[in-house]
């Protein structure tokens, strides 16, 4: 329940200006690649340039013979020395041997071969190129449904490239279709594949010192406690022998989470180079074909039963995930959609048959919205379909079909509970931003002309705080459940207030909101407060959850934040009860003329009096006040139960934030080009702790959304050679490229946290879904279904002329019953 | 990315000295496009060096040649795999002979199969340039068979 105390928060829920600002915008932060150690040496990466080929020989020793070569690393020396990496999913999964370097085979484009360091990045670069693979190429895969008939396998242990399948059914199904007055079949939809191009690429940095088997890392890890559970196993150390640092980030996005195995590389060859630290920093290119991209996902054989009024009661569907050739972070993608199963929509009754394949194509990773924004765009997609083939607008067929705000706490066919929210309060806010009944008198003139608008709304979830209890559904020996963060709050010696989050923040503003927290508890300014940024094992205030991932700091971090500042504020107290002879209930924290202060009896003492007294002055407190340290751990705990693995039922999310974005689009007859008229993102995310970064993360999020429905797709040809690896390939959306975004919000406080807030960040991708409902908007009446996430000119061009050729007529099907 | 290629000529020699020509590395090597030189490892297998020049990508690519099958006087087939800077090449070159009065008739077709981030950088070009290329190689043949 929201506690008391948020009745008088001071600082939460202000525009605090981001205390990140003066070191970033000044040019200071600090990133992974500015830190030279003495004695470094760089590392280059020799990648394949085949997607799936038998390494039969790899020769080394030109490059070795090149002045100013340190080490060479192969895949075989590797593996002779390491343990393959732990591998998330159960069999046939579990069998596959990942090591960080190719080792018999490779299995996609960019596949790291070999490793090569040398005294300068120059004299690495050059002697990479020095180094002969010979291949013997292999009939590649690369579209997951083609994978499933196994006649190309990647992975021979496996035997087979269906990585896992599973059915998640509730309610009556079929009795649902036997009483629908419609049902509506789509015989395919995709969600194409994109990546989310962080500005600061992958760096890793990292020291093995030989004399106590102790290695060093500092990078851009955005998943450090994850990434070293992985790297102890591997490298076969102790998990404490392993340090990471990490600072200013410059965006992840999720993709960094999966950096480990250029982490696990970086160590070894360090190891290999005498304890000489090695850093690696990933060039553009490296990154586009081999870091991580987003799940590409196809839609099969979906059914949607409806009844008279247009409210759906059922869907049945077939879903296959291609996860690329390695599957590290997977299959968690394959039950992580479920946090949003049913969306923001009513219905009870739904079986989605679920698979994942590999193919040769670059490793799938966490993404912006990962494997819940593939699934809301079906949803978005459905509806949308379904209200076309029906003849009811778009707008009231989801408020025939959204989750009514009486009725939450909502829990969804699958067991989630949705903590709080208002959709059609975010539908009406954001029809008056964008002027609804103007803009459809506008594009019913426009029609009149022969002029193609279409007018979009996309609905979406963006769930935060994971139940990794789910990791159990995908298998059920998974060691996982729950989820936590750390945090550490102390008086210094000085009475300076400083606080630490196991958190990798990469400008979600963790330091101003985490300041902001611990001023109301205080009741002194942020401006007071010094906040670690960055994450360090050796501070020792993470959980094996720390990181910044999956929209949850202002749940996990900030409670966890707020729980460390509670207990430092009643140690405060004690100590202050001592000293000024009073109650501890009649202790008042505020500011005086001496700083930041605790008053009581008419007297008062400041925060450096109290620290001294702990640190330096100790033999002035009594015994029953000397297990105070006012160094203060706290760690916070979701209140999340094991899910059911055989229902594949539970709560898996602890909040659920809300976006509502509308678009109105353009398709321009002779070009195809679909031009954005007017956009408006309402967003809700419960209690807002710093209304500027909440703006400005939806903005982009918005801006990651617009830029993967119309311009970002990673291209593959039909042997595996990415397309699409440099950005002028890419073509990643810049401000230039960005409509004019009409904001707003709506409050609806989460009961789940302390504060009300919900995590909020990854946006679930509403601009795909609602520039997808504006194309088929506009281009319904031509015939023409948006059956596909990306619709640049080139692809609507597509769509047109696949409906002249008939291409679209079996596509969507309606059955009237009623 | 498969570039695929066909054709035929005539050369006023016979099959068996066409085929003689085709199969022997010492001859049919130079005639490669920017060749800069060749290390014979045994009667069907061979080594060349050739100048590569795509756009800024430029090196030279070392082609590894082997005559995979060779049917006096019909048929001759060459398989060559390479690398250059940012990808890998594969290639087929076939080669059938047919009498034509007192000459040959050559039929012969071409596969070039290309790895890596070669094709993401110079994808475009690469059709032309193989175009060219096997032109060259062609032109090549037939002056030497004259």
């Amino acid at each position: 329940m929201i506690m008391s105390e948020t009745q008088k928060q001071k600082w939460v829920g202000k525009a605090v200006p981001r205390k990140e600002e003066n070191r970033l915008l000044r040019g200071r932060g600090k990133f992974a690649d500015d830190l030279k150690l003495r004695e470094m040496v760089y590392l280059r990466f020799v990648r394949s340039p085949y997607a799936h080929a038998k390494i039969v020989n790899i020769h080394t020793s030109a490059a070795e013979a090149l002045p100013g070569v340190v080490a060479v690393l192969t895949g075989a020396e590797i593996a002779s020395q390491t343990q393959p990496f732990i591998e998330i999913g159960p069999d046939p999964c579990a069998k596959i041997k990942d090591y960080p370097l190719a080792v018999s085979k490779v299995r996609y484009q960019g596949e790291p071969v070999a490793a090569v360091v040398a005294e300068s990045a120059a004299l690495a670069d050059d002697a990479a190129e020095l180094v002969q693979v010979d291949y013997e190429a292999l009939d590649p895969v690369v579209d997951a449904e083609d994978a499933l008939t196994d006649k190309s396998i990647l992975h021979e242990e496996a035997g087979t490239n269906r990585i896992w399948n599973g059915v998640f059914e509730y309610g009556d199904v079929e009795q649902a279709f036997k009483n629908a007055a419609y049902v509506v079949q789509i015989k395919k939809m995709h969600f194409h594949r994109f990546s989310s191009t962080p500005l600061e690429t992958n760096v890793v940095l990292a020291q093995w010192d030989n004399k106590d088997d102790r290695i060093y890392y500092w990078c851009n890890n955005s998943f450090p406690s994850f990434a070293i559970q992985f790297l102890a196993a591997h490298l076969g150390v102790h998990i404490d022998r392993i340090r990471v640092e990490t600072s200013d980030i410059g965006g992840s996005f999720g993709i960094k989470i999966t950096s480990y195995p250029q982490m696990a590389v970086c160590a070894l060859a360090s190891k290999k180079a005498a304890g000489r630290p090695v850093k690696w920093v990933e060039t553009r290119s490296e990154h586009m074909t081999s870091s991580a991209h987003g799940n590409e996902r196809t839609f099969r054989d979906t059914r949607v039963a409806l009844d008279k009024n247009g409210v759906i009661t059922a869907i049945a569907s077939r879903h296959i995930d291609d996860c690329g050739a390695y599957p590290r972070y997977e299959p968690l993608g394959c039950v992580i959609w479920s946090q949003v199963f049913a969306g923001v929509y009513r219905f009870k009754n739904a079986r989605i048959d679920f698979t994942q394949a590999a193919t040769n194509k670059c490793p799938v990773g966490p993404n912006r919205g990962y494997s819940r924004m593939q699934h809301l765009w079906f949803l978005e997609r459905v509806v949308d379909i379904c209200a076309h083939e029906l003849k009811i607008p778009a707008d009231e067929m989801r408020l025939r079909n959204y989750v009514r705000p009486e009725e939450f706490p909502y829990t969804t066919p699958n067991g989630c509970v949705y903590d709080s929210g208002n959709y059609p309060k975010m539908l009406e806010v954001a029809k008056k931003l964008i002027g609804w009944d103007d803009w459809k008198k506008k594009q019913e003139k426009a029609r009149a002309e022969g002029r193609l608008i279409g007018i979009g709304i996309g609905t979406t979830l963006d769930s935060g705080t994971n139940n990794f209890g789910q990791s159990q559904i995908v298998n059920p020996g998974a060691p996982f459940s729950g989820n936590s963060q750390g945090a550490n709050c102390k008086l210094d010696i000085y009475g300076e207030v400083v606080v630490a989050v196991g958190s990798c923040p990469q400008g979600q503003g963790h330091e101003t909101t985490a300041a902001q927290v611990v001023a109301d508890v205080l009741n002194i300014s942020p401006d007071l407060i010094t906040v670690r940024t960055g994450f360090d094992t050796e501070r020792n205030v993470h959980t094996g959850f720390s990181g910044t991932y999956a929209s949850q700091f202002a749940v996990s971090g900030l409670s966890a934040v707020h729980g460390a500042a509670q207990k430092l504020k009643k140690e405060m107290s004690r100590l202050a009860a001592f000293t000024l002879e009073s109650k501890e209930d009649d202790v008042e924290f505020g500011v005086g003329q001496q700083g930041p202060e605790l008053r009581a009896n008419g007297k008062s003492i400041n925060y450096w009096a109290l620290a001294n007294i702990v640190n330096v002055n100790s033999a002035v407190l009594p015994t029953e006040l000397h297990e105070i340290t006012l160094n203060c751990r706290y760690v916070w705990r979701a209140p999340f139960k094991v899910p059911d693995k055989q229902r594949k039922y539970g709560n898996l999310t602890l909040t659920y934030a809300s976006q509502l974005h509308m678009a109105v689009i353009e398709v321009e007859l002779d070009t195809f080009i679909p031009r954005i008229l007017d956009y408006v993102a309402v967003d809700d995310c419960g209690t807002v702790i710093n209304p500027p970064i909440v703006e400005g993360q939806v903005y982009g999020a918005t801006a990651h959304g617009i830029g993967a429905a119309l311009m970002e797709t990673c291209v593959y040809d039909a042997v595996g050679n990415m397309l699409t690896s440099t950005f002028s390939d890419y073509t990643p959306i810049t401000a230039v490229n960005m409509p004019k975004v009409k904001y707003g919000h709506i409050e609806t406080p989460s009961p789940h946290s302390y504060s009300g807030a919900k995590g909020m960040g990854e946006g679930g991708a509403a601009p795909i879904h609602t520039i997808s409902a504006a194309l088929q908007d506009a281009l319904f009446d031509q015939g023409i279904f948006i059956e596909d996430s990306f619709n640049n000119a080139d692809a609507i061009f597509r769509a047109v002329v696949g409906r002249e050729h008939g291409q679209a007529a079996n596509l969507v099907k309606l059955e009237k019953r009623a | 990315m498969a570039i695929r290629f066909n054709g035929a000529f005539e050369v006023k020699r016979k099959p068996e000295e066409v085929y003689d020509f085709l199969t022997d590395p010492k001859k049919f090597a130079p005639l490669l496009p920017d060749f800069q030189g060749m290390t014979q490892q045994d009667d069907k297998h061979f080594t060349v060096k050739v100048n590569v020049g795509i756009s800024y990508i430029k090196g030279v690519a070392e082609m590894k040649m082997e005559l995979a099958e060779a049917d006096r006087p019909r048929r001759a087939q060459y398989k060559g795999q390479g690398s250059v800077a940012g990808g890998n090449v594969s290639t087929i070159s076939s080669f059938d002979l047919v009498p034509a009065g007192d000459g040959t008739k050559v039929n012969w077709e071409g596969e070039a199969q290309i790895f890596g981030r070669l094709m993401s950088v110079a994808g475009g070009l690469l059709e032309p340039l193989g175009k060219k290329n096997v032109q060259k190689l062609i032109d090549g043949l037939q002056a030497a068979l004259k």
